[in-house]
């Protein structure tokens, strides 16, 4: 009963700390809509204020926990901000029935081409940029690096001795 | 019923929709049963089926929708918790940055060439590869229709959340930054869940990847615009 109590407690808290968080975040982007509008500003609003947000956590003018609770749970809740509208497309109902086979077939193509094309590009560099690391930091400090690049070999997965081994075991370990 | 009441009861349809897609989701973790297309699809259905008029439906839901900006704000937390990622691999991250940007125009622009859509459809085609809110800033300048932008993005998103991992085994992708990145341009907030769900480092590069194109697309697109007319 008392946890149950407590618990209730640290949740009313929490609820009341989010919505305190969320509406200085609603005035924020309003007074930041306000500010591109009086600049004439070819940047929308809320990117300006994502750059003023972040220089103020950047120079630790605001510390990270109070944007925190409000930042993750707008963040999580995107999708619910984006359904009106896209429920508003009923206005647009003649038009999609007539191009709907068209727009799918034309986006799957598209989507292919933007995620194999980005997917095989980063690949590339990413192999070549990780290998500058590698010859820095052994160039640097080659007894404390190696733990290090073993260290993000194993986060990145990259296909690597070290991991390699690790993929291994299992298998070894079935055989034997 | 008169129109105040209609309103609210949309709010709470919307509402309803989306928290109960989102239950489901917990408990029955299949692709197809992801709130990105439960949601929208079972609030569609019910607004369309009830016969509501729309700009009864957004009066209230409007709300909502506002929160798409504070929601853009919001995005400056995550830049700032992974900055150390962010120093580590500059090269490799604006790269995907703008091959994402550049290959998501281009590849909508050849194929409303191509398919001779209609300029409400192909204008709002443009944008379809970065976040909402930032699509629905930038979709202005291409001359493309907010409503129809926000639905071809939500449509982009699901695209690369089912196909992406049948097409990363057929082209040997392995290495989890590619994944990320990939994901992160190419299907925004959908390829980010799912690149979360393949691993925690996959998630935070595709968020990373997501926000960066969402913000290049919004600074860059009165350029691309003048270059396509």
């Amino acid at each position: 009963m008392a946890l149950l109590a407590q618990l209730k407690q640290l949740n009313i808290k929490h609820a009341c700390m989010l919505i305190l968080q969320v509406s200085a975040f609603c005035g924020f982007a309003w007074l930041c809509q306000i500010l591109a509008t009086y600049i004439h500003s070819p940047i929308p609003g809320s990117v300006i204020g994502l750059a003023l947000l972040l220089a103020l956590l950047s120079l630790k003018l605001i510390p990270e926990r109070s944007v925190e609770l409000a930042a993750t749970w707008l963040i999580g809740e995107l999708l619910l901000f984006f359904i009106p509208p896209v429920v508003a497309v009923i206005k647009y109902q003649a038009l999609l029935e007539h191009f709907g086979a068209i727009l799918i077939t034309t986006m799957l193509a598209a989507s292919t081409c933007v995620l194999l094309g980005t997917a095989f590009a980063v690949d590339k560099l990413f192999k070549f940029e990780h290998k500058k690391r590698l010859q820095r930091q052994t160039a640097e400090a080659p007894e404390h690096s190696l733990q290090t690049i073993r260290a993000t070999e194993k986060v990145l997965s990259l296909p690597t001795p070290a991991s390699n081994s690790t993929q291994k075991t299992p298998k070894e370990r079935q055989a034997a | 019923m008169n129109h105040s009441a209609l309103g609210l009861f949309c709010l709470a349809i919307t509402l309803a929709g989306y928290f109960a897609s989102k239950a489901l989701y917990r408990r029955q973790r299949r692709v197809w049963l992801a709130p990105i297309i439960v949601a929208p699809v079972a609030i569609l259905i019910t607004v369309v089926s009830l016969k509501i008029d729309i700009s009864d439906y957004f009066s209230y839901t409007h709300y909502l929708a506002a929160m798409l900006a504070p929601a853009t704000i919001a995005f400056a937390l995550p830049i700032y918790r992974e900055r150390k990622l962010i120093k580590q691999y500059p090269l490799t991250l604006s790269l995907g940055v703008i091959c994402g940007l550049l290959l998501g125009l281009a590849s909508s622009w050849l194929l409303t060439k191509l398919t001779n859509l209609p300029p409400e459809l192909s204008h709002s085609l443009m944008v379809r590869s970065v976040s909402t809110p930032f699509a629905i800033e930038a979709t202005s300048s291409f001359g493309g229709i907010p409503e129809l932008t926000a639905m071809l993005v939500l449509l982009t998103g699901v695209i690369g959340m089912l196909i992406c991992e049948p097409l990363f085994k057929v082209a040997h992708i392995q290495s989890s930054i590619a994944k990320g990145v990939a994901l992160g341009a190419s299907a925004h907030g959908a390829g980010a869940a799912k690149a979360n769900e393949i691993g925690r480092q996959e998630g935070v590069i595709a968020s990373l990847t997501m926000i960066f194109t969402g913000i290049a697309m919004v600074l860059t697109a009165p350029v691309f615009a003048m270059l396509v007319n």
